[in-house]
């Protein structure tokens, strides 16, 4: 089983690797990263906050739109190109399929938030030296990836009954509302009746994506900065817990509707 | 083309339930069965009102171990629905499949078949050796075993000058090539190749052809649809023939083909005082070869040896005398342009030479 998952996985990787639309995603997503040195020349005295606000955006905004690009394409082009005629007649099942797919997505994404933490990593050096390194930033980057992990997982359980145009819509839109949550669950909570009620079960289904970002909340009734006093491991583990949780959950259902379809 | 494919590490008997009375549509194939269609059927819904299109209407074929089985029809006949289905691609509507003994779809009766589908499409990054190492590693073949196969199987399909070349780059002959190749990664017991002919020129047919006779001599059982002719002649041992989604016809070519004369061919040579017979009545006259011959088809009804006699009275010479039987072209064109039996299954004197057609399927069939 894991032979077959990986092939399909290490198949998908090279697919990305030799796409050429990625580079240059990743590319502007770098010079965008690059671009905050000079908003920092602009800042008075916050050139380092500056830079890593404007960084981690980049990875954030970046590493989710090359998800959503790749997640939402990633059966489909099976499907459209008919590549799937090939490969299902073998003796891989349907899920294993859906989890090499995804797996290689989850390997590209890692290279790519890893190249953009790098550049980020390189860019904060250069404006102060080793000092303008600590520990939440790859505690920060740690988080966007769970975040982007999420976002593929939902990418690819639309684009198992959806087109790439509506899935990409739709993936957007859920990773613009998961950020509100916590926000969605205030207001259900303030307005109560039916349309509180509903909002409760809207912000039940969706992720909550702000626990990936959560520079400038309160955790556990303590502020959280990115800048200052950083998040902790319980919370990292949480995180990724519900991560991996919710990923299992979105995926399992795109295999179930991927089991049940017919390869016209 | 000259190294050979290699041979399963073992062949494992399929084990096959007995079917229901009125069900085996095929009395001469036996329990050696590796694909048994019983009443198989899909039909699609399709567009904003879900119209349904029948694609399949109830097929029963069964396919032996060791043969290679010709599966025609024209376009739209459900042929490559029916091999999906058997592929697990697409589920029925209706009826049930079994393939190498495993109701379909069966991971185990996948791990000993393989599968070229129409018009193929591949990964068009991977070059052929990074194609069929994924193919082999899909296939649960060792690493080991995936290199040497892969470089064997490239060869074998005429590939060896393209190694380096992402397959993007292939034409559409060589991508069949290279489907057919990863198709065989497996070792399989089976082989399904859909339309295998398509985009090649007369020379890879031929080597497809050899391909497909090299399968069987090694003991596979190679199952392929078409609609070019001659290779089915040339190189299967039963054939389904395929129209509007039901079977018309099924059996071994010599059975399903009448072996009645239905024209002999004769053409003369006119002699010195340049005189040749009338031509009687029924037959037709076929452009000649030559200035002054005449090329004639008489119908099975005129006496071809009193045409000859007054011919050769008359001076002229005889060229050529050639009786026609029934071709499988012939056969085809009767089976497409019939109207549809209301039976699903082919009834005993239902159309010309079905009579014969059934009792031949009976006979006991020799080994390949």
């Amino acid at each position: 089983m894991l032979g077959r998952v990986g092939a399909v996985a290490r198949n998908t990787f090279r697919e990305a690797v030799r796409n050429k639309v990625l580079y240059s995603l990743l590319v502007f997503a770098a010079a965008i990263i690059v671009s905050a040195l000079a908003l920092g020349q602009l800042s008075v005295h916050e050139d380092r906050r500056m830079i890593r606000d404007v960084g981690l955006f980049g990875v954030d905004v970046f590493g989710v739109l090359i998800a959503i690009f790749i997640g939402v394409n990633l059966l489909y082009k099976e499907l459209a190109l008919k590549t799937v005629y090939t490969i299902l007649p073998k003796p891989i099942a349907r899920w294993e399929f859906i989890l090499g797919k995804w797996a290689g997505v989850m390997a590209t994404l890692a290279v790519e938030v890893g190249v953009m933490g790098g550049v980020l990593a390189a860019t904060l050096m250069v404006e102060g030296g080793r000092e303008a390194l600590d520990l939440a930033l790859p505690k920060a980057l740690w988080l966007l990836f769970m975040n982007v992990t999420i976002m593929t997982s939902v990418a690819v359980w639309f684009s198992s009954f959806s087109s790439p145009f509506l899935s990409g819509l739709f993936s957007l839109g859920i990773f613009v509302v998961g950020r509100s949550v916590p926000d969605l669950r205030q207001l259900a909570g303030r307005l109560g009746g039916p349309v509180g009620r509903i909002l409760e079960l809207c912000a039940a289904f969706l992720p909550n994506l702000q626990l990936f970002y959560p520079s400038g909340t309160s955790v556990d009734g303590r502020a959280v900065s990115v800048h200052a006093s950083f998040v902790a491991g319980p919370y990292l583990a949480s995180a990724t817990a519900y991560a991996l949780g919710y990923s299992a959950l979105v995926l399992g259902l795109a295999m179930l509707i991927f089991q049940r379809r017919d390869f016209v | 083309m000259t190294s050979s494919v290699p041979m399963p590490a073992a062949s494992a008997s399929a084990s096959v339930a007995a079917p229901s009375p009125g069900e085996r549509l095929d009395p001469g194939a036996g329990p050696e069965a590796v694909i048994r269609a019983v009443d198989l059927a899909k039909t699609f819904r399709l567009g904003f009102w879900r119209k349904h299109v029948e694609a399949v209407r109830g097929m029963t074929f069964e396919v032996r171990r060791g043969e290679v089985f010709g599966f025609l029809g024209p376009n739209g006949a459900g042929k490559t629905t029916t091999l999906k289905m058997l592929m697990g691609l697409i589920f029925p509507t209706r009826g049930r499949a079994e393939v190498l003994g495993e109701p379909v779809p069966s991971a185990r009766a996948r791990r000993r078949l393989g599968y070229l589908p129409e018009t193929p499409y591949f990964y068009e990054y991977l070059t052929p050796g990074e194609f069929l190492d994924f193919a082999g590693t899909l296939c649960d073949v060792p690493a080991r075993t995936r290199k040497r196969r892969a470089s064997e199987l490239i060869a074998r399909v005429g590939l060896a000058h393209a190694v380096g070349r992402p397959l993007r780059k292939f034409s559409k002959g060589m991508l069949q090539r290279i489907g057919i190749a990863q198709a065989l990664m497996g070792d399989p017991e089976l082989v399904v190749l859909d339309e295998p002919m398509t985009g090649l020129d007369p020379i890879g047919r031929k080597e497809i052809r050899d391909l497909i006779l090299e399968l069987r001599a090694q003991g596979k059982t190679v199952l392929f649809s078409t609609h070019i002719l001659p290779d089915v002649e040339m190189t299967c041992d039963r054939v389904a023939i395929a129209v509007s989604g039901r079977l018309r016809s099924v059996g071994p070519l010599g059975a399903l083909l009448s072996a009645r004369l239905l024209a002999t061919e004769v053409v003369l040579r006119a002699g010195v005082d340049g005189r040749l017979p009338a031509i009687p009545d029924g037959s037709r006259r076929l452009p000649a070869a030559g200035e002054g011959d005449l090329a004639v088809e008489l119908p099975a009804g005129v006496d071809v040896d009193e045409f000859l006699r007054t011919a050769l009275g008359l001076g002229a010479r005889v060229v050529t005398v050639a009786p026609r039987r029934e071709s499988l072209e012939d056969l085809f064109l009767r089976e497409a342009s019939q109207p549809e039996p209301a039976s699903t299954t082919p009834r005993p004197g239902a159309g010309p030479g079905q009579d014969d057609r059934v009792e031949a399927l009976r006979e006991p069939r020799s080994a390949p």
